[in-house]
Parts: structure tokens; sequence; C-alpha cells
């Protein structure tokens, strides 16, 4: 580590930091990016590219960074694919390259070089199918993707911050700031966003007058008065996506994710005034480290004063290049030559011209860099014009700063859709065809000179403004001078042969090549789309700001259209990286989504209850005491249940209360069978029907009073099942006297089953009760009351035991439940339920899974009844009685002693490959001593005691089992009846 | 489009909402009613429940490639905003 020579620049400040980069401690000053300092200690090879392993230079001093991507930090906060110009260094930082394999110098697969034709365009097409790909998958799996995923990442907390404003401003340069001023003179709310941690974009560093003084003092000026005029500036911060006029941006802090905020801003006008993005000109080895963007230089030398090289060819089109150079001159830098694509004719900036060539500048014209020179670094240009580009000569450089125009940042405006027009003095395209609540303005708009910038950046914030109904007066837009137009003449790639082309590097970060192009059109992939998944054209962290319009332009070319026609590809948020636990924000962990908990909750943690979530509930699988896994906790307490008893909390079951004068005919709309028919006092088992006849839910039905029927829903369900008779009541049956309204957490429910159920009810809820629990019959009730609460006793069963289900209110939830479980009910969960209602073919989500309609369940008697429901009508249709249509069905192994599972396929001798249907239910039962299961089986072959093989290639493999019916146990359900 | 204007609540955030459906013509028969919508670009005319809110059920005519709102109403009539 060498002594540190001070550097000055608009954001260094004079103190040192150390950090580390692939184990080497660098040394940089506060203020500077992770690029910048490694730029200033003379470091050029920072990483290597993903595909040919080719190394890597940083190109940028921007987020579009194609290539200075490194992983920040230590286990277990590591992040991979950090861009290093936008991340400042601190003490300590760990940095380390991407892409190679062992080490930045000798990577292992740096054999894969451009030309080598191993990776060419479309690659993984190619090479993805079986079986090539057994043999090709280890070497790709440990080549693949942007930099690392971390296995584990301990990030901190994300600030979440709403906000809201009449107009939020992206991008604080001169249009931003003028569009900023303008629009809150004019009395608008503001919010102004900047990527970078200081304001004034390009005039950083660009020499100009605005208002009569220099441009940065006016910069400093107005990025003062703007928090007095009530504008809210948030430097630092990215927007990255949004739409509709809600807009997310992204804060980190020194560009390190893990310390960061997420800003919701909801708005009512927005201006994108994000700039534009220089763009490179492909020519042969373009990615050499030390070819560099022109804009770059630039700002490395005003922001950090670092000097990208000692001696410098400069490649451009454009006037602008004349000014840089002038200004890098200044800095220390001497400039070998100027190459530049135009002719004579096209040329200004003639003073410029003829002061640097008195400089020692040779100022070419009609020329181009054929190639880049040199090996890890460059050493040369290799230069010709273009009317000779066979005579090419060497010029000795240590870098070729290249500038091929600026793209106008039209992502933020784009990414909801909307058009763009082509403007042929940019060769690029702005948006176009906004909604009038959003507008582009200064470079973003395609206006790069200063002074129609800032115009235009102003006229934006008083449209936006007025857009949002503030009309103050606000005053003249600023006057401003600074570099000349551009007069820009597009030119895309140097002249090079076909074996050339395999490395002009078009998209740096893909390892796009203009070879790739011409490869892709040859295979047919002709759209810009087509190009940009054949290629991965436009994919990865810069989404195409660098490349993107180059690539289609060698597209426009090689299909001899004009690249207004040819477009560019579809542009997508997030307009910049952001980590998944940013987004997430404060919805993580138990914050995620709400929990809903039964009365009984507490019991069954205290008990020793497994908890299983279903939808938001969590619900209890099985107890602790009675197991030690599911299976045989599971069949201890089903045995129990069906030998004693037992009590199981069926709170989470949906309850929803239908009432008023129509209630009845409503829900004879709402079930396949009819609620109307229904005495009080007694209940019903019912099942829903969606719009197109498949079964969405059943339950049951209990009518209260005349008017009044309480309809219970699946666990999962009550919620969907609420809206469903909402939406009926209010679209069809609108106008008719029905009130719905959800009890669900208005009810407790326990579910006392067994034999000795109802003797262990007389002797829990007393005298009042003896009577009543003996007289009623299946599917009946009775109200009274309990330890001075509501409670209704329901005699149903959904275990094929006598059982009953008592609703009480919550708050006697735990005294009730309690009392039964210390008169000897021991509590049991879903998994005994599920073995309960397999034996006795009850049905639950796996059978009503949304595709069966209720023939295919069985219910045929029901559907015959012919009440007219909702649903009804389509199930008529001749499809649902095809013999391929699935039948509920039972299965057992043939044996008697195969395990089958849920999930496994079913296929008859004659086509072993093509299944017939599959097991939605299986369980071992202790009662009949061996497997059984439930299944959807083609009509065709569902007859009782057919043979069907049951698949299961993961897990048991096959196994042999017969269909029998439904019911396995207590067919004529004398148990539940007694 | 992230905010939806209920004739009840006023303007409110679309998470709110929960989309149920695109409406077919009333005429149309139950076959048509679930196989046969046609999905147009200019105007799509949608059911909508206010299910953070009043749990209103809202006819939302919007334009989808614009995603701007054209009008919404309660369904069945009324509360037009
Ligand atoms: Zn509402």
């Amino acid at each position: 580590m060498s002594a540190i020579v001070i550097r000055r620049g608009t954001r260094l400040r004079e103190q040192p930091v150390r950090f580390t980069f692939d184990g080497r401690e660098y040394l940089g000053q506060v203020g500077d990016s992770a690029a910048s300092a490694l730029l200033a200690a003379g470091v050029r090879a920072i990483g290597r590219s993903i595909k040919y392993r080719r190394l890597r230079g940083v190109v940028t001093a921007g987020a579009e960074e194609p290539n200075a991507l490194f992983t920040v930090g230590t286990a277990p906060a590591v992040i991979p694919n950090v861009v290093a110009s936008q991340l400042a260094i601190a003490d300590g930082l760990v940095l380390r390259s991407q892409n190679r394999w062992p080490s930045l110098k000798y990577d292992a697969a740096s054999v894969l070089q451009a030309g080598s034709g191993f990776f060419g365009a479309g690659f993984y097409y190619k090479t993805f199918i079986w079986p090539s790909w057994r043999t090709y998958e280890k070497l790709i799996r440990s080549l693949a993707g942007l930099g690392e995923a971390p296995g584990s990442c301990a990030l901190g907390p994300v600030a979440v911050e709403h906000l809201s404003c009449d107009v939020l401003i992206a991008g604080a340069g001169a249009a931003g700031l003028a569009a900023a001023r303008a629009a809150a003179r004019a009395g608008a709310r503001v919010v102004l966003c900047e990527r970078e941690p200081v304001c004034g974009g390009e005039l950083e560093f660009e020499a100009g007058t605005i208002d009569g003084r220099p441009a940065a003092d006016w910069v400093t000026a107005t990025v003062a008065q703007l928090p007095t005029l009530g504008v809210r500036l948030l430097p630092g911060t990215t927007l990255v996506g949004g739409s509709g006029g809600e807009m997310i941006a992204h804060t980190e802090p020194g560009g390190l994710p893990g310390t960061n905020a997420i800003f919701k801003i909801r708005t009512r006008a927005f201006v994108i005034a994000m700039g534009a993005v220089e763009r490179p000109i492909a020519f042969i080895d373009n990615d050499r480290p030390g070819v560099m963007l022109l804009g770059a230089a630039e700002r490395y030398l005003a922001r950090y004063g670092v000097r990208v090289g000692a001696e410098l060819v400069l490649f451009a089109n454009h006037d602008r290049a004349y000014a840089t150079a002038g200004r890098l001159a200044a800095g220390g830098m001497r400039i070998s030559a100027i190459v530049d694509t135009r002719t004579a004719a096209e040329v200004g900036a003639e003073p410029l011209r003829a002061q640097l060539g008195r400089a020692g500048t040779e100022c070419l014209l009609g020329h181009a860099v054929l190639a880049a020179e040199g090996g890890a670094t460059v050493h040369g240009a290799r230069i010709a014009s273009l009317a000779a580009p066979d005579r090419a000569r060497l010029i000795r450089c240590d870098a070729i700063l290249v500038s091929g125009g600026w793209s106008p940042a039209v992502h933020a405006g784009l990414q909801e859709g909307g058009a763009r027009r082509f403007v042929a003095e940019l060769g690029g395209f702005i948006a176009a065809g906004q909604p009038d609540w959003r507008t582009s303005a200064g470079a973003a708009n395609g206006r790069l000179e200063l002074g129609a910038a800032l115009a235009d950046g102003h006229a934006a914030g008083v449209r936006a403004a007025s857009h949002a109904g503030a009309a103050g007066s606000v005053g003249a837009a600023p006057l401003a001078s600074g570099d000349a137009v551009p007069r820009l003449v597009p030119f895309w790639r140097s002249p090079a042969s076909l074996a050339g082309e395999k490395r002009q590097f078009i998209d740096l970060q893909n390892d796009v090549t203009v070879a790739d192009v011409r490869q892709s059109l040859a295979e047919g992939f002709v759209d810009i789309e087509h190009l940009k998944r054949y290629t991965a054209l436009g994919f990865g962290s810069d989404q195409g700001r660098l490349g993107g319009l180059i690539g289609a332009a060698v597209l426009a070319e090689f299909r001899g259209e004009p690249l207004a026609d040819v477009g560019t590809s579809r542009l997508r948020p997030p307009f910049h990286p952001v980590t998944m636990r940013s987004l997430a924000g404060l919805r993580v962990g138990a914050a995620l989504r709400p929990a809903r908990r039964t009365p009984l909750h507490d019991w069954h943690a205290a008990h020793g209850a497994v908890l299983e979530p279903m939808g938001l509930w969590l619900r209890p699988r099985y107890y602790r005491a009675n197991g030690a896994d599911s299976f045989t906790a599971g069949i201890a307490e089903a045995k129990r249940v069906r030998t004693t008893g037992g009590v199981a909390d069926g709170s989470t079951l949906g309850k929803i209360e239908v009432a008023g004068p129509d209630a009845a005919a409503f829900l004879d709309a709402m079930y396949l069978t009819k609620a109307s028919t229904i005495r009080v006092g007694r209940s019903k088992y019912m099942v829903n029907l969606r719009e197109d006849g498949m079964v969405l839910d059943d339950g049951i039905v209990l009518r209260l009073a005349a008017e009044r029927f309480i309809a219970t829903t699946g666990s999962g369900h009550g919620l969907h099942m609420l809206s469903h008779f909402e939406h009926y009541r209010d679209t069809q049956w609108s106008g008719s006297a029905v009130t719905i309204t959800d009890v669900t957490e208005a009810w407790a429910a326990i579910v006392a089953a067994g034999p000795k159920s109802r003797e262990t009810l007389r002797a829990v809820l007393g005298a009042d009760w003896h009577d009543a629990l003996g007289r009623l019959t299946h599917m009946e009730f009775a109200t009274g009351r309990y330890a001075g609460s509501e409670l209704t006793v329901l005699r149903a069963s959904f275990s094929g035991e006598l059982a009953f289900e008592l609703h009480c209110r919550p708050a006697s939830a735990v005294t009730l439940w309690e009392a039964l479980v210390a008169a000897g009910l021991e509590p049991y969960g879903l998994e005994a339920l599920d073995i309960l209602r397999v034996e006795k073919g009850y049905l639950v989500g796996s059978e009503i899974n949304g595709q069966t309609t209720p023939e295919d369940l069985g219910m045929d008697a029901l559907v015959r009844l012919g009440n007219l429901c909702v649903g009804r009508e389509l199930l008529d249709r001749p499809a649902f009685h095809e013999a391929s249509r699935p039948r509920l069905v039972g299965l057992r192994a043939v044996d008697g002693r195969g395990r089958f599972l849920a999930g496994a396929q079913l296929t008859i001798p004659a086509a072993p490959n093509r299944p017939v249907g599959y097991a939605t239910s299986t369980v071992y039962s202790p009662t009949l001593g061996e497997w059984i299961g439930l299944a959807l089986v083609a009509r065709e072959h569902s007859a009782d005691g057919t043979v069907l093989t049951a698949r299961d290639p993961l897990r048991d493999g096959d196994s042999v089992v017969r269909v029998v019916p439904t019911v396995h146990f207590d067919p004529a359900s004398e148990r539940m009846k007694s | 489009m992230t905010r939806l204007v209920c004739p009840f609540c006023g303007p409110r955030h679309l998470r709110e909402f929960e989309f149920h459906k695109t409406v077919a013509a009333a005429d149309a028969g139950a076959f048509a009613r679930v196989y046969e919508r046609v999905a147009s670009t200019e105007l799509s005319v949608e059911h909508w429940q206010h299910v953070g809110g009043c749990r209103g059920w809202l006819e939302v005519r919007r334009n989808p490639s614009t995603g701007d709102v054209l009008e919404i109403h309660l369904v069945g009539g009324g509360g037009e905003a």
C-alpha cells in the first residue's frame, strides 16, 4: 500500500478511508465511491464478464455501470451485485470481485473466450435439452448467474415512509431543479428525488452560466432555496418503479443495501427529469479495462480528482467531446487524439478544435477507433479513416474514452406502457403520448443543451403544478448558456470483419456482441423482443440502459430498416436493483400477515399442541402427549375417538348469519339443495356451486328461526363465502330483504365426538340439557345456556361417531372445553380428524378443489332434486357427463397391506404412462388396520373392484390398488345415529 | 390506477378492494356469462368489492389500455361517484 496522494474533487474530503478489495487493503478518501477509489489506486481490472470471463474495468460513473459490480460485506450480511460507482467506501468495507473462480487473475473458465464459440447466442436454449443438459449441468451451474446468491442474509430493518405530494420530480439536475422551483413557487407541494448524493447533475462539472452567474453557484443557491419553498429533497434516493401515481423510491445510504429506506410516494403529477445515459460505440475489444465512457472520465475527474489515464484517445460523434476534452486537458491529462466519425461539414466546435490542435491533440474527422489494443489493460487504439478502414494505424494510449451520444432516461415514464418517439438529432427515443399527469423534462426529454433543459424543466414544473391545481405566479425560466448543441450524427459500431464482430461488445453485462445480433437474426429472431430473449441483451442490473439502443441499432442495420421502426424492447421496473428485503419493508416475520387465533389457542399452546396454519388460522395438528410425530399421534387420537371419544376445536369454521324475510329464498339460490325446506331447529348438509357449476364449498346450514339461518363454511373459506353471498345479494338479488353477517368470531365451536360423547355432555352441561341431549336426532339442534352464557348444541358428525357441535360464546369456550376434558374427552387434532373423515368418505379441499362438479363427487341425487341454484344450469353441459370426467371413489391396497399416498397417479395396465386419476386423500386407518384413500378417477375406470396402479416415483414407488366405495367404515352410519 | 373512488367511502387505496370478475352483458345466458366474456382493450366492466371498507360491491368501468377509471357505481345502480 503506497502513501496516499490527496486528491481534490467536489465530493471529496481530505480524510482517508481504508477498505479491502479481494483481500487487499486500499486507501481512499471520504466521499469516494468504490469505483473512484480503485481507479485512483490504479486498479483497472475489477471483475470478469458473465459468459466469456474476460477481464473488465469500470466503464461508467453512474448506476448504469455494467461491469463494476461487487459482492459486499462478510457473512452473514453478504450482498452481491452492488454497483461500485454508487457505493460510498467506508472504513473496513470488504469488497470482492465477481464472476471469477478461483481468483480474478486466474479464472478457470476464462478459456471460454469470446470467439471460441462455446457460449454463442441462444446457448442455453440449445444446450438445456435432455440428455445433453446432464453433461453440461455441473459446469454451467458453477458459471451461471451474475454474482453469487448469499445462502442467508442478515440485513437490517428497512424504514418505510409514505409521502404524499402534488408534484414528484425524479432527478435534481438542471431541469429537475428548475421544475421543482417553478412547481413550488406555483404553490404545489413538491418532493424531489435525486439518485446521486448531491444535486446538480451535469452542472457538477459542465461550465456554464445561469441567470448571469456560474452554473454551480445557481445550483447551490437553488438547492438552498427549495426547502424554504416547502420542497422535500431526497438525495441519494432512486426512483425504482411505480404505477398510476404511486411511485416507489429507494434510498441506500452510501449505496449499500441493508441500511435503507423505501418511500412510497403518492403524487398528483410526476416530472421525469432523470437525464440521459451516455452510450458507447462498439468496436473490437471495446470491453478491455481502460475503455470508458467519456462522460465518466469527466465525472471521475471533477468529483474525485481521478485521472483515468495519462494519455487518452477520445472517440465520439458529436461536438461536446471537444468541450469535455478541454476540461480533461485542463485536469492534467494528455489527449493524443480525438477520433470523430463525422465529416468536416457536420462538425462544429471550431475554436475548441483549433485550441486542442495547438496543444498537440490530433483531431481526426471521418475516422473511427477500430480496436482497442492491449491485454489486461489498454495500450493503444487502432484507428482508421472510415473511407479506408483497411488502412489502420495505432495510436498509443492508456485509455480510450468513448461517447456515442445520449439516450434520454425514459424508463420511469414507460414502465406502465405508453409510446415513444424517435428523435433523429439524438439518434434515440423520447417518451411520447404520456398521460397528462406525467411529463418528461430536460435531457430525459431530449433537451441536451443547458438553456433548453432549464426552460423545459421550468415549463414542466409549471404544467405539473397546474395539473395538481396550483397555479400561482412562478416568475421566468432561468436563462443560461453552457456547452454548445452536440450536433450529433448517430454512429453505432466501427467497421469490422465477421470475425471481428465476435469481439464488438454491445451489452457488456450480458456479453452480447454484434455477432450475436447477426446470429439471432439468421436464426429467425428478428424482432427486438426476440433479440432480447435470445441473447439476453438488456437484462441485468443496467436493464439495457447502456447497450440496449446499440443492440437495436445493429439489428436495424442488419435488417436494413430505420432504427425508428425497429424500436427498443419494453421497459419494466425496477429501474435499479432493489433487494427483496427492501421491498418486503416492514412486512416480514410475524408482521407478514395478520394471525387469527381461536378462543382456545392459548389452551392448545399450553397443552402441547403442534399448530398448523390454515389460511390465517392456526389449528392444532396433534397433541405431543399422544405421540412423537403427527403419524403416531394422529392414529392414537383417532383410535380414542372411535373407542371412547374426544373433543376438537372447530372454531375456525366460518359462520355466516343470513336473516330477513327473503333469507330462505336467497339461500335456496345459493345452495344446490333447498334451505327453505329445513324446519326450524334442524340443519342440513349443503353444497354451494360456483357460477360455472363446480362445487365451491360445503357446510351445514342451521335454521334458527323462520327468517334466520346460520351457514357454516370450510375453515379457509369463511371470508370468501361471505363475499360470494354479498355479491349475489347485491347483484341478482338486489332489493331483496336479506342481511348477511359474518359471525365466525362471535361463536366458538367445540366438537365432542365418540360413543361416550352424550353421557359426558350430560355430566358437564347439567340437568337442564339432560333431556335435550337424549331427544336430539341427527342434524337437529337445541339452544340454551351453559354457565350463564348462550349455547347451541347441534348433533352432527364429521367423524362418523355420535357427535355434537357446541357453539358457545368465545368468553366461555375455555371453561366448557376444560370441563369436557376433565370429564374424560381428550383433545384430538386435524391429523386424527383427517383419518376419521377419510374412513367415512367425507370431503375436504382436496376433493372440493375447484375442478369437481357435484356429480364428480357422487352427489347425483342432490342434483336430481332440481333446485335452480347458482351454477345449476351449467351442470347440464355435455362435457360434464363424458366418460373421462372424474368420479370420487375409495381406494384400498389389493394386498391389504401396501401404502399409497395422496398425489399418487393412478394408471390402468393398458396405458401405464397416462394417468386416469389420482389419490386425493390417503390415511392409515387404525380401525381397519390398513391404508385407505379417496381418489378422483375417470368414470370409465371407476367401477367398484377396478384394479389400478398407484404410481409415486418420487416417494413410495408403485403399489396396486383397487376401487372401493367411498365410505370405508360403518357404511350404514349406525354409530352416528346411535 | 392505484386508487378507486368508493361511492360510500371516497378515494381509497387499491389494496382495500378485491377484484372479482369482468362482467358479461346483462342479457347473456349462463354459458355466455361464464365462458364468452370478451376482453376489450377500450372498456372493461368489472365487479370489485370494497372488502377493506364498506364491503360494497362496485361496478368499475375502466380502460385497460390506459388504466383510466371511467366510472364507478354500486352494482344494482345508485351511489354514482
Ligand atoms: Zn366503500
